[in-house]
């Protein structure tokens, strides 16, 4: 018997060698089209940049499917250069999740390429470019190819009266002696949606609304804070998967391509600034006003004094069972010195990619990986294709035995920021086979070398 | 090609190189703080505090003009810089010297402000200009009263590092105030061998009068081979050999500075 979950999963399968060729032989229209093309964005009236875009537009167009729905995207490549587009939290085979370290073959300038997707799982995706950049700062994570994704459940409680998604972007980007003797990345300019503080139009609300907020953080290297004055976020999902313990806290901390759902309530009428809490990041533009209806006061930001995060608040009270012990892999994270006058090179447990092994896996088993940061930098770090569930968080590096005591339960993710000399666990079932990419997601860390293949049948 | 192979090909393109200097120049122009500026400037509510201890083994062994010979002077010289802001600081330098037969002495003062272009204009290379305006005792220099304007500039590529500071002095007060400007360039390179340790050449020198530059035996020009200790990017640890060819070059210096930045305003990681 045929269900019609396994006609998705053959559609899926079709999906895997998707079709490449020119504009002119589309057969019929796909149900998205995204066009890879350069554009000249406008972050501010004094800040004119040339960058790279879907659609025209920064961020790029909102794509809002529905979970299993299976669904085609045309993408047409408009540059000069060779671009693929990786489909961030979807459970995608890996000649189409959008990384060519996994199979996906690029689409060459000037052609394009069919995908179907079916979408799953539920949640705040989205999706980016996965190309390299090395030096050029203007390419790849660097430039504007980010949008979001948004994947509805079958059942949507919409829990809401109106939802905005925001994608945190830095731009112009240059090197800077830092303290850990290498060079790192600095920015010029920070936005929310492509634009700086009054640059853009205001997120116009009402009182007595409760407003969903989607953030992204889709900075190619940078951590940012968020806080909304007068205002608290109740987090409801942690990269597009809901919390087993949603919070009221008040800011959010976003590490690159991490996303978080929050519902705040417009119970505080006036005019107010949302925007990153560190004020050097904040005066070079990353901030947007909200304005209640018929209030035109200037805009109001009360400074909070410090920053305030930790993922632990979120996880579930009571501990599950998977069974079997998850088969352990420590993955020890190291940086290689190039000279004061150069970004690092990155190693996982001495390898450095692309002259790293592949990583074999055994399907159906549960995996907990260690990440053991001996490095002086956080690391943000991806596995494609699963998602994975926090399990230890900032354990100390020298500590022989983990303390179990500390584990934690129930917050599934995609990406999670691994501070530096402390060991981070996460578990997955390896359920979704073929090359599966693990990498950091700060753009000049996986240039150079910090990522790794698993791979299994 | 492995990388201690490498290095050891580097190091001896630096010996090379410093061999080529030293037979053909001499002398610094300076022997109270014999430093090539990087374009750098302390970070806002920051105080550096550096101590350049400088040793003449081998300099000049008479009075001349007055003043004190230089040979075996201990030159002790604190520098203090506050930083302003994230492009301009101010510096302030404390000169003194110990000599047999002289103890302890008071040389001198100065201060010097200077700015620095801002990282993010994304200039290919680091930029500033500092401008000094100083005192020194005439048992020490003839001319009492100097000024100086120095442009630097400096690049890192890859674990190779290069500055030049082609300073201009004029005297304000001494023998050489109709002398107009005086040409007193100034130049580094080095290589990191490892994230802590970097070696590599310092070049300074005193051509005279712009228009009217110096015979060579009037010239200071000196070379120094030197290594930096980047053990924090709170401490600063510089120490050289520097030997010298002209008459007017002290022939042997031995140098070292030692600087701890102190951060003194609220650093918190909001701010």
């Amino acid at each position: 018997m045929v269900s019609r979950r396994d006609v998705l999963k053959f559609s899926g399968l079709m999906s895997v060698a998707p079709s490449l060729h020119g504009f002119a032989q589309t057969p019929q229209a796909a149900d998205y089209t995204l066009v890879i093309a350069p554009i000249t964005m406008e972050l501010s009236p004094h800040h004119r940049l040339r960058t790279t875009g879907y659609n025209g537009q920064v961020p790029g167009p909102l794509i809002r499917c529905t979970e299993n729905r299976p669904f085609t995207i045309e993408v047409v490549n408009r540059t000069d250069r060779p671009e693929v587009v990786h489909w961030h939290g979807l459970f995608t085979p890996p000649d189409v999740d959008g990384a060519m370290e996994e199979g996906t073959t690029p689409i060459a300038p000037n052609a394009s390429a069919r995908y179907t997707l079916i979408p799953r799982p539920a949640g705040f995706r989205w999706y980016h470019t996965h190309t390299m950049a090395m030096n050029d700062f203007t390419r790849a994570q660097y430039s504007g190819q980010h949008g979001f994704l948004m994947i509805e459940p079958r059942e949507n409680p919409a829990l809401f009266d109106q939802e905005f998604f925001l994608a945190l972007h830095d731009w112009a980007g240059y090197l800077l002696a830092s303290d850990d003797g290498a060079m790192n990345l600095s920015y010029a300019v920070a936005t929310i949606n492509g634009k700086t503080m009054g640059s853009g139009e205001p997120l116009r609300v009402k009182e007595g609304q409760r407003v969903l907020l989607h953030v992204l953080n889709s900075s190619p290297t940078e951590v940012h804070w968020l806080a909304f004055s007068g205002h608290k976020f109740h987090v409801v999902s942690l990269d597009g998967n809901a919390v087993p313990n949603p919070r009221t806290v008040s800011m959010l901390r976003l590490a690159p391509a991490e996303r978080i759902c929050a519902i705040v309530d417009m119970d505080n009428p006036g005019v107010w600034v949302l925007g990153e809490v560190r004020k050097h990041v904040q005066a070079i533009g990353m901030a947007i006003i909200v304005e209640y209806a018929n209030r035109s006061d200037r805009a109001a930001w009360d400074q909070p004094s410090q920053l305030v995060w930790n993922y632990e608040q979120f996880a579930g009270a009571q501990p599950e069972s998977w069974g079997d012990p998850p088969i352990v892999v420590p993955m020890i994270i190291e940086s290689k010195f190039r000279g004061h006058g150069a970004m690092e090179r990155w190693t996982i447990n001495g390898e450095s990619y692309p002259d790293t092994r592949v990583a074999p896996l055994v399907a159906g088993r549960r995996y907990r990986l260690q990440f053991i940061n001996r490095s002086a930098d956080d690391h943000p770090v991806h596995l494609h294709r699963h998602s994975f569930e926090l399990r230890a968080l900032g354990q100390p590096i020298q500590s022989s035995a983990p303390d179990a005591s500390k584990d934690i339960r129930g917050i599934v993710k995609d990406v999670v920021l691994v501070d530096a000399q402390t060991c981070t666990e996460v578990e997955f079932t390896a359920d979704n086979p073929g090359a599966s990419l693990f990498h950091c997601h700060q753009q000049n860390h996986m240039d150079l070398g910090f990522m790794l293949l698993f791979n299994y049948a | 090609m492995p990388e201690p192979n490498g290095h050891r090909w580097r190091f001896t393109v630096l010996i090379a190189f410093v061999c080529v200097f030293a037979s053909t120049l001499a002398r610094a122009q300076t022997n109270y703080e014999i430093q090539v500026y990087g374009a750098e400037t302390v970070p806002p509510e920051s105080l550096m505090v550096e101590l350049h201890s400088n040793f003449t083994v081998d300099g000049q062994k008479y009075l001349v003009d007055g003043v004190y010979p230089t040979q075996h002077q201990e030159h002790e010289t604190i520098e203090l810089t506050e930083g302003l802001n994230e492009w301009s600081e101010v510096g302030f330098y404390l000169f003194t010297s110990e000599q047999d037969g002289h103890g302890v002495q008071w040389v001198g003062d100065h201060i010097r402000p200077r700015i620095r272009v801002p990282d993010s204009w994304g200039w290919p290379v680091g930029v500033s200009l500092s401008t000094e305006i100083g005192f020194q005792r005439s048992a020490y220099s003839t001319d009492t009263w100097t000024w100086e304007i120095r442009p630097i500039v400096d690049k890192s590529i890859g674990r190779w590092y290069f500055a030049i500071n082609p300073a201009l002095e004029r005297t304000w007060h001494g023998p050489d105030v109709k002398q107009g400007l005086g040409l007193s360039p100034s130049a580094k390179i080095s290589y990191d061998f490892t994230r802590v340790v970097s070696a590599g050449i310092e070049w300074y020198a005193d051509y005279g009068a712009i228009g009217n530059i110096s015979p060579i035996h009037d010239q200071q020009q000196q070379v120094f081979l030197v290594t930096d200790l980047n053990v924090s990017p709170l401490w600063e640890i510089n120490i050289g050999v520097g030997i010298g060819a002209t008459g007017s070059t002290d022939h042997l210096i031995v140098k070292a500075i030692l600087g701890r930045r102190f951060d003194w305003g609220r650093h918190s990681l909001v701010d």
